[in-house]
């Protein structure tokens, strides 16, 4: 056990297009797991985690984007953290623990002994190394990230319930109406090759029930709509409830923080979390000033080198310039992600907001939100090509591309 | 002869729709847009049509290929870099739209739909013989729009007043032009207002005229305005080719139905009703005031009204739409549901009811 020749496969779930709307307006302009948090995209954040593990021998993205749109990233990614990033698209629904098993064969051409899964759109620290140190140390067939929630949110996600002392996964159910625990499914996972197996028995298990059946028509008609093909596998209803209390499955807890970004309003709470650890991590990538040589700069702010900031300006917190921004004297940023080629004029104001590409925000103009990250007006949201004009007040909107306001607007969606 | 149509931008008022399609490509009953009034110009003899656009090319340019073939005219595209307002694009279409032939162009605004009574506008502008001629059309509510302020008897044009707060007429500028080339050195290629700059010059040099648009006239950029182009255009179809709409025990009033689109039994349909291509209505619908887009499927005892259904979505079993409901491409509304004013973007499924009109992203 042990050896330097244990190599690692991550695999990273990255959704498609007409999944999850509810990233959008953004989602109109960028595929979600292209949008920046803390200045960066997304996915890097998960693929810089990945890095941390010893013996990484290959990230494959998977998903239903088309190549085009992530070949670019992947090839820059792939030279700068000098890791092979590989994205893979997905035919049809496998479901997500038949997606990793469609590509079992190019997962396991470099032999890999352990096998990560993550799914893009979690926002956490990643204890990737340590995660698997536990798990080797049980001795399972996977491990799943956990962290206690508060009991009232935990139905939205997968409950779990673990033994405290061998932290073998003992029961697990999907969204329950009812309550089980307070304990919840991350979406981060580390899997030995059996999980392959497993997958297979799933679907062939499936196959076995259609054929023994001999089906009027009328049942064949309702058993189409109602089972799914059988090559389309759920890890959580298909994989972790019946294999869970048989010495397989194990838990690893974390203790940082732990979202899903589903939403416009989500990515600006998790920029926040993932700006706040890189004042540990890497805090030269953090801006600083004091308003005398460069513009003024309150807690974690992430701006571009690109971006032109003027020094009269104050900036922050939580806030996250991307490339080519021009920020004008006299502007005040609190809590809001500045997407690239956005000009913002002399003394305006943006509270709690994320400004779309190549947006222009006027003179005096202010741009705010009451800042509920869950709520569906909570935070604003400019489209790209967004024009607000002088003095104009845009207050818990969303604005899609290519508008001009003129007039103030409140609580209003804008198409 | 030649022809500029502007298309402009983005159509973000007839959003969800142009979030899937660019707006002149959007169907109206059941022909896209541009092509009413390409048809229309060829009908006179026009013999190239440019687009002045700055929106979505690619898939305009597709479209053109196929329906200079179909119609026998060609049609080019004039792209702005950048916006050029309402008299930019001639000038950047300037080579397009000037031949030796010295003859007049038309310019038309791609939103606005009538009965294009083009080769009526061409004897008047003969006639009256002014360097310019635009369509005028009466309406109620004349300060929502642009007034054309002119002399009733000599059809000669005073001035422009945008949206006057005061009455000062109730003709109103309807979007149609028939302009001599000398027009074109008027215009400099800049953001530049045809009603604000350039046609008041001509007005007070008393070179142009005004005619009254004969029939009706809608401006059909945003979906009330489309809803309610689609009634007088149906009203105008009975007239002129009334074998077009169809007929049967379950028509009332005017209604168009493309001949792949198939209907149930027990269904009720119109009045002011387009169906669109592929479209399948299953028994005991009822559709008033509405238009269903190519591939839509209706299922059984809903009943739909004064709403646009896109493109490949379907509605529910015993679904109700109304209040001008505007669904985009691929939606799905399921059965039962209730939508009163749901405006609701591409690929979305509609799973509980909206009880009063909201944007569903």
């Amino acid at each position: 056990m042990g050896s330097s020749d244990e190599k690692v496969v991550a695999v990273i779930m990255v959704g498609g297009p007409t999944k999850g709307t509810r990233f959008r307006p953004l989602s109109l302009n960028v595929a979600k797991p292209l949008f920046p948090l803390a200045g960066q995209p997304m996915i890097h954040h998960p693929i810089s985690a990945c890095k941390r593990i010893p013996n990484l021998a290959q990230i494959y993205l998977v998903g239903f984007y088309e190549e085009r749109e992530f070949a670019l990233y992947v090839s820059s990614i792939s030279t700068e953290l000098r890791v092979p990033v590989r994205y893979l698209r997905e035919d049809k629904p496998h479901g997500s623990a038949g997606g990793l098993y469609n590509f079992r064969d190019l997962i396991m051409e470099d032999n890999p002994s352990h096998i990560f899964l993550l799914n893009c759109d979690v926002c956490c620290s990643f204890p990737l190394p340590e995660m698997l140190e536990a798990h080797k140390s049980y001795g399972g067939m996977g491990t799943i990230l956990v962290i206690k929630v508060s009991a009232e949110s935990a139905n939205q996600f997968g409950e779990l319930v673990a033994d405290p002392v061998t932290n073998e996964l003992l029961h697990y159910t999907e969204k329950p109406e009812t309550f089980v625990s307070d304990r919840i499914n991350c979406g981060v996972y580390v899997f030995t090759p059996d999980i392959f197996d497993a997958i297979r028995g799933v679907s062939s298990q499936r196959k076995d029930r259609a054929n023994l059946r001999r089906l009027s028509s009328f049942e064949a008609l309702q058993s189409a709509t109602r089972n799914p093909p059988s090559d389309f596998v759920r890890l959580d209803q298909d994989i972790l409830t019946p294999f869970a209390g048989k010495k397989q499955l194990y838990t690893y807890e974390t203790m940082d923080f732990w979202e899903q970004i589903k939403t416009p309003g989500m990515s600006l709470k998790c920029s926040a979390l993932y700006l706040a650890q890189f004042r540990f991590t890497s805090p030269n990538l953090l801006a600083s000033g004091d308003g005398t040589k460069s513009a003024t700069i309150i807690g974690d702010v992430y701006i571009h080198p690109s971006a032109k900031v003027h020094p009269s300006a104050k900036i922050g917190p939580n806030v996250s310039i991307s490339a080519n921004a021009r920020i004008g004297a006299g502007v005040r940023l609190i809590s809001c992600i500045i997407l690239d080629g956005v000009e913002i004029m002399e003394n305006a104001v943006v509270f709690h907001a994320i400004v779309g590409w190549k947006s222009s925000i006027g003179k005096w103009s202010r741009v705010q939100a009451e800042g509920d990250y869950n709520a569906k007006l909570g935070i604003t949201i400019l489209g790209e090509a967004v024009a607000v004009e002088d003095e104009v007040v845009v207050t818990n909107s969303i604005v899609l591309p290519n508008k001009t306001l003129n007039v103030s607007v409140q609580d209003e969606i804008l198409l | 002869m030649k022809a500029l149509i502007l298309v402009g931008g983005f159509g973000t008022r007839l959003r969800p729709l142009t979030l899937s399609v660019p707006k002149p490509l959007v169907e109206f009953a059941n022909k896209p847009m541009i092509l009413h009034q390409i048809e229309a110009l060829k009908a006179v003899g026009v013999t190239e049509v440019v687009l002045a656009i700055n929106y979505q090319p690619e898939v305009m340019l597709n479209f053109l290929k196929e329906f200079e073939t179909k119609l026998g005219i060609t049609i080019t595209c004039s792209q702005e870099t950048e916006p050029l307002g309402t008299a930019g694009p001639l000038a950047l279409a300037r080579d397009k739209l000037i031949d030796k032939s010295g003859e007049p162009f038309f310019v038309l605004n791609s939103d606005v739909i009538s009965e294009y009574p083009f080769k009526e506008m061409i004897e008047f502008h003969k006639a009256y013989g002014g360097e310019a001629s635009i369509m005028v059309t009466k309406v109620d509510e004349p300060s929502k729009y642009g007034v054309v302020v002119m002399e009733e008897s000599t059809g000669q044009v005073d001035k422009f007043v945008e949206k006057p707060k005061l009455f000062v007429g109730n003709k109103i500028n309807a979007g149609i032009y028939l302009l001599n080339p000398s027009v074109l050195d008027r215009i400099e290629l800049r953001p530049t207002s045809i009603e604000k700059e350039v046609f008041p010059k001509i007005a007070a040099e008393k070179k142009l005229y005004a005619m009254v648009l004969p029939g009706f006239w809608m401006d059909i950029g945003q979906p009330r305005d489309y809803v309610t182009g689609l009634r007088l255009y149906l009203d105008s179809l009975r007239k002129k080719a009334s074998t077009k709409l169809a007929a049967g025990s379950h028509i009332v009033g005017n209604v168009l139905v493309h001949e792949t689109a198939k209907i149930g039994e027990g269904c009720l349909i119109g009045p002011d009703v387009a169906i669109g291509p592929g479209c399948v209505v299953e028994s005991g619908v009822r559709l008033s005031r509405c238009t269903v887009m190519r591939g839509v499927r209706i299922k059984k005892h809903a009943c739909i009204s004064s709403s646009i259904v896109g493109w490949h979505s379907t509605i529910g079993q015993w679904a109700r739409v109304e209040n001008m409901t505007i669904l985009g491409e691929d939606v799905h509304v399921c059965d039962e549901i209730y939508s009163n004013g749901g405006v609701v973007l591409p690929h979305k499924e509609i799973k509980s009811s909206i009880l009063k009109p909201e944007i569903v992203m």
